[in-house]
């Protein structure tokens, strides 16, 4: 068990091209579930490479438990790594293919097999499948597989690269709830790559956000969700994303669909300071309150889409802003081509700068 | 019970093989008849030949007529010494020439995987000796390779103190089987590069992360994924080296005295020497045997390495 320390680390892979992974500072505590998150080719994979030292740095360092591992071969880190593809070995049995990093490690045989049954029952693997082949396993089993293979070894980092990603949405939803729960029971520090913010909210103790390679912001899922630092985590985390509009300052507020949206003071402070004439607006859907008539965001519903236990609801407010989209309950949903009100909290409103996209104040 | 009832039953559907007429069937087949004509005519015609010759007693240097003499000819091979001397230099030569090559080869491969700089060069340098005909591969290496006074093998190991061997005479079989080695290597380095690249990356970077090192990985994953090709590898090989000729004839002719006699030029001298046509297509209608015998082995492995292929 251990800490894990990125300190400005960097990989460049071309001479000319950006940095994959730019200067990241990441601390990741003894034990903890630290999600990386991010769209695709914002340098995920890449970070979680370079701490298993498949991946060579370019600058800075990576440290584990307190050591410096940059120039340690990934056969010394005493890593288990979980690939997106699984990477099992064909011609090996499963049970051949999760006591093989013992046998490496000089493990005699009895111990091996204990251990690996021992694996094999924490994931629900029987143990006639314990003498196949990966090829005649299904996707899941395949997983769960490619999980034993790291929690056998009892390392000191689990690192996992979208190990949910092939299989379907069912599974996916069960197998998340499994991991975080064997996480816990483990307690073996993971650093979990996925480019599913929903993953990251629900399994992560703390979720790091990348995009084009550089960090946007570290903390937990409840803080990215209510202080995002910049436009990009506020628009990137949440389900449906934020709405997310340039609006136009005046006294008091910003100008948003024919009414003056109130803003805090301290926002207000910021954006004189910086002599901002506009900024970013960001309203979560789920904060866009059905307002009978009364609220203060009028619009026309273009789209309803029904979940079940709630709608949502694309609509275009009056003036020629962009559609927004609301949350609402799902029994009774207003109809396409209905006007409709909406109501808003202020402390409920974002504020971005709109050429860096930073946070104003709040 | 009475919403059962009503339903209609499920039609029936008959399930039948999409049957082809016979007529269909041949309408098919008939623009491929030319070729198996041909076929049957160039392989199947000669064969019929050879096995007619081998039951008569027909010597080319008499002017008494061919005439069937049973099985005796038959008896004659499986009883000279000289055919089992020759299929048992043929399997000899065979064995160790496919074996080292697919060693070296293996090595080669393994070196040729990784990146450096003029590998391209490297690699086209290491498969041309497979592109060589091989009778003017067995004169290079008769004349200005292995020559006592002026061979290039001499100079290079005079140093060593080693001076005008008469490497053909002294290490006949050894030589021949080294210009087969040396033909063969680049063949068996391309199979089992092709095997090597077809590893899955990924697998190597989780052999490295379980903690293997270089030669466990090869032991432990590598090998057993290159298993097929290797098989492969050495059955073609063995299927064409078996026949080897054209160094045996040209490098050393068979000696000295039957030192490097195998079956293709044991077959030769019952034709040109001693006129034997009878015993030389009985000697050919075993060695067919034989070959085919090992061919269906080449073939099954063939299917496996296919069969793998599409699981993977
Ligand atoms: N081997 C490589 N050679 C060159 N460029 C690479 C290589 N691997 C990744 N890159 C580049 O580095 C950047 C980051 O890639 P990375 O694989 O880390 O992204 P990711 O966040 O894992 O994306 P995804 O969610 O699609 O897996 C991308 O721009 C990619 O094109
Ligand atoms: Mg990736």
């Amino acid at each position: 068990m251990a800490q894990v320390r990125y300190v400005s680390a960097s990989r460049v892979y071309g001479k000319n091209a950006p940095p994959a992974v730019d200067a990241l500072d990441l601390e990741i505590r003894d034990g903890e579930f630290m999600v990386l998150v991010g769209p695709s080719g914002s340098g995920k994979t890449t970070a979680l490479r370079m701490l298993a030292g498949l991946e060579p740095l370019d600058a800075g360092r990576v440290e584990i438990g307190e050591r410096d591992v940059t120039f340690v071969p990934p056969k010394d880190r005493d890593i288990a790594m979980v690939f997106q593809n699984y990477a099992l070995y064909p011609q090996k049995t499963v049970a051949q293919n999760m006591g093989f990093a013992l046998k490496m490690q000089g493990v005699p045989k009895d111990e091996r097999d204990r251990r690996v049954r021992e694996a094999a029952r924490l994931l629900d693997l029987d143990d006639q499948m314990l003498d196949r082949k990966p090829r005649q396993l299904s996707g899941g089993q395949r997983q769960r597989v490619a999980m034993g293979r790291a929690i056998v070894r009892e390392p000191r980092v689990f690192l996992m690269d979208e190990p949910l990603s092939n299989l379907d949405a069912k599974l996916r939803v069960q197998t998340r709830s499994q991991i975080a729960e064997l996480q816990r029971r483990l307690g073996i520090t993971t650093v979990y790559v996925t480019h599913d913010q929903v993953e990251a909210m629900t399994m992560g103790h703390r979720v790091a956000v990348l995009a084009r390679g550089k960090l946007q912001q570290c903390a937990t899922p409840r803080e990215l969700y209510d202080n995002p630092v910049n436009q990009f985590v506020a628009g990137f985390i949440g389900s449906p994303a934020m709405n997310l509009q340039t609006v136009p300052l005046t006294d008091g507020g910003a100008r948003l669909a024919g009414t003056v949206l109130p803003l805090p003071a301290a926002v207000r402070t910021a954006a004189s300071q910086a002599g901002l004439g506009e900024l970013v607006a960001g309203i979560r859907p789920e904060h866009l309150h059905l307002a009978n008539g009364s609220g203060e965001l009028a619009g026309e519903v273009l789209l309803v889409e029904d979940l079940g236990a709630d709608a949502l609801l694309h609509v275009r407010l009056a003036g020629d802003a962009d559609p927004v989209v609301a949350r609402t309950e799902g029994r009774t949903p207003p109809a396409p081509g209905q006007q409709v009100t909406f109501h808003v909290q202020p402390d409920d409103i974002f504020a971005f700068h709109p050429v860096t996209g930073a946070r104003l104040a709040g | 019970m009475t919403v059962i009832e009503d339903l209609a039953p499920p039609p029936k559907v008959e399930v039948r093989p999409r049957g082809v007429s016979r007529r269909e069937r041949w309408q098919r087949r008939l623009p491929l008849l030319p070729a198996l004509i041909y076929t049957i005519v160039v392989t199947q015609i000669p064969f019929l030949v050879t096995l007619y010759y081998s039951f008569q007693s027909y010597f080319w240097n008499t002017t008494a007529p061919a005439h069937f003499n049973g099985v005796s000819n038959y008896k004659t091979v499986f009883t000279t010494p000289a055919f089992r001397s020759a299929l048992w230099r043929s399997v000899v030569m065979t064995a160790a020439a496919v074996i080292i090559a697919m060693i070296l080869g293996v090595a080669l491969a393994v070196l040729l995987d990784r990146k450096f700089f003029g590998r391209g060069v490297v690699r086209t340098l290491l498969i041309t000796p497979f592109l060589i005909m091989p009778a003017a591969a067995a004169l290079v290496w008769a004349g200005p390779m292995l020559d006592p006074n002026f061979g290039l093998l001499n100079y290079l190991l005079a140093p060593f103190g080693v001076h005008h061997v008469a490497w053909l005479s002294t290490h006949a079989l050894g030589s021949v089987i080294v210009v087969m080695i040396w033909q063969w290597t680049p063949f068996m380095t391309l199979i089992v590069l092709a095997g090597l690249q077809s590893q899955p990356p990924d697998v190597l970077e989780a052999a490295k992360v379980d903690g293997a090192g270089a030669f466990a990985t090869f032991r432990e994953l590598t090998l057993p994924h290159l298993r097929p090709y290797i098989e492969l590898g050495i059955l073609l090989g063995s299927i064409y080296l078996v026949n080897v000729f054209d160094q045996v004839r040209l490098m050393t002719n068979g000696g000295p005295g039957t030192a490097t006699t195998n079956l293709p030029f044991y077959l030769y001298q019952q034709v040109n020497y001693a006129f034997d046509i009878g015993g030389a297509a009985a000697t050919g209608v075993v060695t067919v045997i034989l070959t085919i015998i090992v061919a269906t082995f080449a073939l099954r492995m063939f299917a496996r390495v296919f069969r793998f292929e599409e699981a993977v």
